[in-house]
């Protein structure tokens, strides 16, 4: 097997922080896609960092962030003065040796932090001494000043396919027709990660697909991970995330890639990703079809419904007419093109939090044109909050009714326009996610009654003489 | 030995007074190993080097120091933190925030985000330095918010890279005329995490607190909490005290106040450095009785506080008429809680509160979990010795854990003790742990819940509401397992990876 390049990396060089200072912070560092190994059940990260670091990270990221919970109890070696003057490599090898002695996983991920980076601990070399011994365990190098953890989530991503899927005994896998591999949502990052997954997962088991879903409740884990190769097809289902490592594993594994930028949200796009898909990997276009009309027949019959409200209560609760968002690039395209494609509101000011690399951003602008027929938006990037708010604040305004979606940080901003707060960005910290959903079909209902509540809520609460009207 | 406030950077616990992080044993060894009982009174240095510390092969992911004292900058009003770091030491800014409005709405106040900014350095600024970058959003911190105060923290990556932090910000103090604070707080510097509450306390010892001798105040009593409601004015109101509480998110007046204030209490020993450090510069006296949990506690502790602020004839009464107020309460609860048998899990002299005031409503405590053991206290004073005070008055407690919020390490205590409940701080680990094991938790998020003549009766209420919850736990417990190989899953000694290290 030829797929033993070792974290190399060759992606993330992409990745350099922006200039200037960042307030109101919308993700973790590298070491934080230690979150999406949690997300693999099975899969237990072993950090290699300061005290602080995975704690922080997770909290950030699950705890505080829709209070998701997960397994977080990870091994770190919590590097005192002593490592950082006399190296921590010895102290990474007796934790790795006790760490098997006391938990039980299929698959360890060694994850480095900032302070090895600087101090220069080979933490290849070791991991790769207990490689040699037959030890289900990857290294990934997730220094917290080199990325943050979308690019880290690639990096632990290429260090589980290319130190331990590819690595897997036996034969060469054999393509199984009717596989495919989806790459999609950044657990926890994404507060309805969980939910989305499992959408994502049933309206492809829906037209007869077998899918590996990877990560979080709705996937079996590293059984479907080591089953990757066998895959028909690569679904990427982001503006970018994801590409880097769908692209390797077409180049190793000979797999095509099917790039949808938007996750679909409601029944016009899930209906045309299906067919996309099924296309892709050659179902028959009436199973597609079958269960397309099975699908929209309970979707409109809510949408019929909810119509009555979307017409009867239009002055009533000043329904939002333009949306603006602050969130990574995958929701705020997925989210925009089902308000203003499916919904008919104008595109606002749509803020790319990220910080994505500089040679993805021309497609994810151009993922945003058409976001309705002759309607395109038009992406700001911009990770820092301060200037966030400025630009939804300053953006001028005649007769729109603006909604915001984003996270926790933007409850001033929305004050300021006026406008009802949706959260579906990090940090959302005044939610709590279990199951929701907000892409496909059943998701996008459960977004429409999501926001319209909120709107409710705000025209009663906050805007009296608007709902005396 | 003084708190020395020459330098920019506090001394860490370890140093100062010698501050543990792994132990096992009985309460009483505990107390008796540690210095104030070797008769170590003031000047005597730190102490607690006689104790025998463990040591543990396994470890999982702790807390650090930044995190403490970047929230508990954050939360004072009119300043911007700025973490000169990589971006994920900030990623605790939404917690932070999360908290700071929590806190404002049970302090009346307008619940709005804290202000802090990460420099958010990259490679190139390990390589060359972040410097410019600091001195760039220090800057932009004073353009975006005109702050009064900024503080800076620094990161482990700063630290190694040797930015001159205390330099940058003298020059940007000179050119924006507002104090600049450091606060050196590399994670890897201190063994534990409370080491952060001396890196704010330095910083504010510092810089923030005036000397002003002519304006002394004989009725203001300052009161240094972690944070939460005020439950101390109703409490010393009566003796004719106002109260000037600070940490635990306040203005920068009250921190200014501090000098001229009658005496300061420390709601918990863990936070008297600044208690200690404004006794030894500005002479304001530090209320060293033990703290106030349980009824005798509680008593004492005003009585102190009545001789240090020469209240003494007023405070009988107050006294009386608290314990009279709370008596058909505390009777209800203790009939409720008889022969309940409780898990406390918090650090150092905090845990030991709690552990007197759930002996004190008539629950069974046995077992005990701390983050951490300051053998000593800056005061060097043996009346902070809680651990021992406790003994005392309520008696031994058999297994007595230190361990830094170790998961692995709590479940084993866990299940050596198989409480009815637990009552717990920081509730990352241990709330989530007992949870899972069909244990009643009652995490305790804003400290002050616990204190004085009130806090028996919130704490024995808040168990009551938990206790039903056993119902969810269990259910939740026989449907799930944490990933520990089988024998860890039934171990019951914290420390049994390294036996021999057992005392």
């Amino acid at each position: 097997m030829n797929f033993q390049s070792r974290v190399d990396d060759a992606d993330s060089g992409n990745f350099a922080a922006p200039s200037g200072p960042i307030e109101q912070v919308r993700y973790a560092c590298a070491l934080g896609a230690l979150a999406s190994v949690i997300a693999i059940e099975g899969a237990i990260p072993i950090t290699h960092c300061g005290p602080g670091c995975a704690t922080k990270q997770f909290q950030a990221l699950s705890s505080i962030s829709g209070y998701q919970g997960g397994e977080f109890h990870v091994p770190s070696t919590n590097i005192g003065n002593k490592e950082v003057i006399f190296g921590g490599a010895d102290r990474l090898d007796e934790l790795i040796t006790s760490t098997l002695r006391v938990m039980e996983a299929e698959l360890y991920v060694v994850q480095s932090g900032c302070v090895p980076g600087l101090v220069g601990d080979d933490v290849a070399n070791l991991v790769n001494g207990y490689q040699r011994r037959g030890v289900p365990i990857v290294f990934a190098e997730t220094l917290g000043y080199k990325g943050n953890n979308y690019t880290g989530h690639e990096t632990i991503v290429r260090a589980i396919l290319d130190q331990y899927v590819a690595k897997q005994a036996g034969p060469l896998p054999q393509t199984r027709k009717g596989l495919v591999n989806v790459w999609a949502a950044l657990p926890y990052q994404n507060p309805f990660w969980r939910g989305d997954l499992t959408e994502i997962r049933r309206v492809l088991e829906g037209i007869g697909l077998e899918v590996n879903i990877l990560f979080g409740p709705a996937s079996r884990g590293l059984e479907e991970w080591r089953a990757v190769p066998s895959a028909q097809l690569n679904i990427v289902l982001s503006p970018w995330l994801g590409l880097s490592v769908a692209r390797r594993l077409e180049a190793v594994y000979n797999q095509p890639v099917l790039h949808v930028p938007a996750i679909p949200i409601g029944a016009r796009a899930t209906g045309a990703f299906l067919r996309q898909v099924g296309e892709a990997v050659g179902v028959e276009t009436a199973d597609v079809e079958a269960f397309i009309a099975r699908e929209e027949r309970d979707y409109y019959r809510y949408l019929r419904d909810f119509a009555h409200f979307y017409a009867g209560c239009t002055s009533q609760y000043r329904l939002p007419s333009e949306i603006n968002v602050v969130a990574d690039s995958a929701y705020a395209l997925a989210i925009a093109k089902f308000f203003v494609g499916d919904l008919g509101l104008n595109p606002g000011v749509i803020v790319i939090t990220e910080n994505p690399p500089e040679n993805e951003r021309d497609s994810i602008r151009a993922a945003f044109r058409n976001l309705a027929p002759d309607i395109d938006g038009d992406p700001v990037f911009e990770a820092d909050g301060y200037r966030a708010r400025d630009l939804i604040v300053r953006k001028p305004r005649v007769g729109e009714f603006p909604i915001l979606f984003g996270s926790t940080w933007e409850a001033a901003t929305a004050d300021e326009i006026g406008a009802p707060l949706v959260e579906i960005s990090y940090p959302a910290t005044d939610e709590v996610v279990i199951v929701r959903s907000y892409v496909g079909y059943r998701g996008a209902l459960q977004l429409l009654e999501r926001t319209y509540t909120t709107v409710v809520r705000q025209s009663t609460e906050e805007n009296p003489e608007a709902a005396a009207l | 030995m003084a708190i020395n406030l020459r330098t920019t950077q506090a001394e860490t616990r370890e140093q100062r007074l010698g501050t543990i992080t792994q132990w096992e044993g009985r309460a009483a060894d505990l107390a008796r190993d540690s210095a104030f009982t070797y008769g170590c009174g003031r000047d005597c240095g730190s102490g607690g080097r006689r104790l025998c510390e463990l040591s543990s092969p396994y470890s999982q992911a702790s807390m650090c120091a930044e995190q403490i004292a970047v929230t508990n900058a954050t939360i004072i009003k009119d300043t911007v933190v700025i973490q000169h770091a990589p971006i994920g030491c900030a990623s605790s800014q939404s917690s932070t925030s999360r908290y700071s409005r929590d806190l404002a709405a049970r302090r009346g106040w307008k619940p709005e985000d804290p202000k802090s900014i990460c420099t958010n350095l990259g490679e190139q600024d390990m390589v060359f330095g972040g410097v410019e970058r600091l001195a760039d959003t220090i800057r932009q911190a004073f353009e975006r918010h005109r702050p009064r105060v900024i503080f800076v923290a620094t990161s482990c990556a700063t630290g190694i890279i040797g930015d001159d932090v205390d330099g940058t910000a003298r020059e940007l103090e000179d050119e924006l005329g507002i104090p600049i604070v450091p606060m050196h707080c590399e994670g890897f510097k201190s063994r534990h995490w409370s080491s952060g509450w001396d890196v704010i306390e330095h910083g504010i010892l510092r810089r923030l607190v005036p000397n002003r001798p002519t304006e002394k105040r004989d009725d203001l009593l300052n009161v240094i909490h972690l944070g939460g409601p005020d439950v101390f004015s109703p409490l010393v109101n009566p003796l004719g005290l106002q109260v000037n509480l600070v940490m635990g998110g306040n203005s920068l007046e009250r921190l200014a106040d501090l000098s001229i204030a009658t005496a300061t209490v420390t709601m918990c020993f863990v936070l008297s450095y600044l208690a200690t450090g404004l006794e030894q510069q500005y002479g304001v006296p530090e209320i060293r009785a033990p703290l106030p949990y349980g009824l005798d506690a509680t008593d004492n502790w005003l009585r102190d506080i009545a001789r240090v602020t020469k209240r003494e004839p007023l405070v009988e009464a107050v006294i009386a008429a608290e314990r009279a107020r709370i008596a058909p309460e505390l009777a209800r609860l203790r009939t409720a809680l008889k022969g309940k048998k409780g898990f406390v899990a918090a650090g150092a002299a905090f845990a030991h509160g709690l552990i007197a005031n759930l002996r004190e409503l008539g629950v069974e405590i046995e077992d005990a979990f701390s983050y951490h053991h300051d053998p000593s206290t800056d005061s060097g004073d043996p009346q902070q010795d809680s651990l021992g005070h406790l003994v005392e008055a309520s008696g031994d407690i058999e297994n007595f854990t230190v361990s830094p919020d170790q998961h692995f390490q709590a479940h084993a205590a866990l299940k050596r003790a198989n409480p009815d409940f637990v009552v717990c701080r920081h509730s990352g680990t241990m709330a989530i742990l007992a949870g899972r094991l069909g244990i009643p938790v009652l995490p305790i998020f804003y400290s002050n819940d616990g204190l004085g003549y009130e806090g028996l009766i919130t704490v024995g209420r808040g168990i009551l509401r938990v206790l039903p919850r056993r119902r969810f736990y269990e259910d939740v417990a026989a449907h799930s397992r944490f990933p520990y190989q089988k024998w860890w899953l039934e171990e019951t000694n914290p420390y049994a990876l390294e036996p021999e290290n057992v005392a």
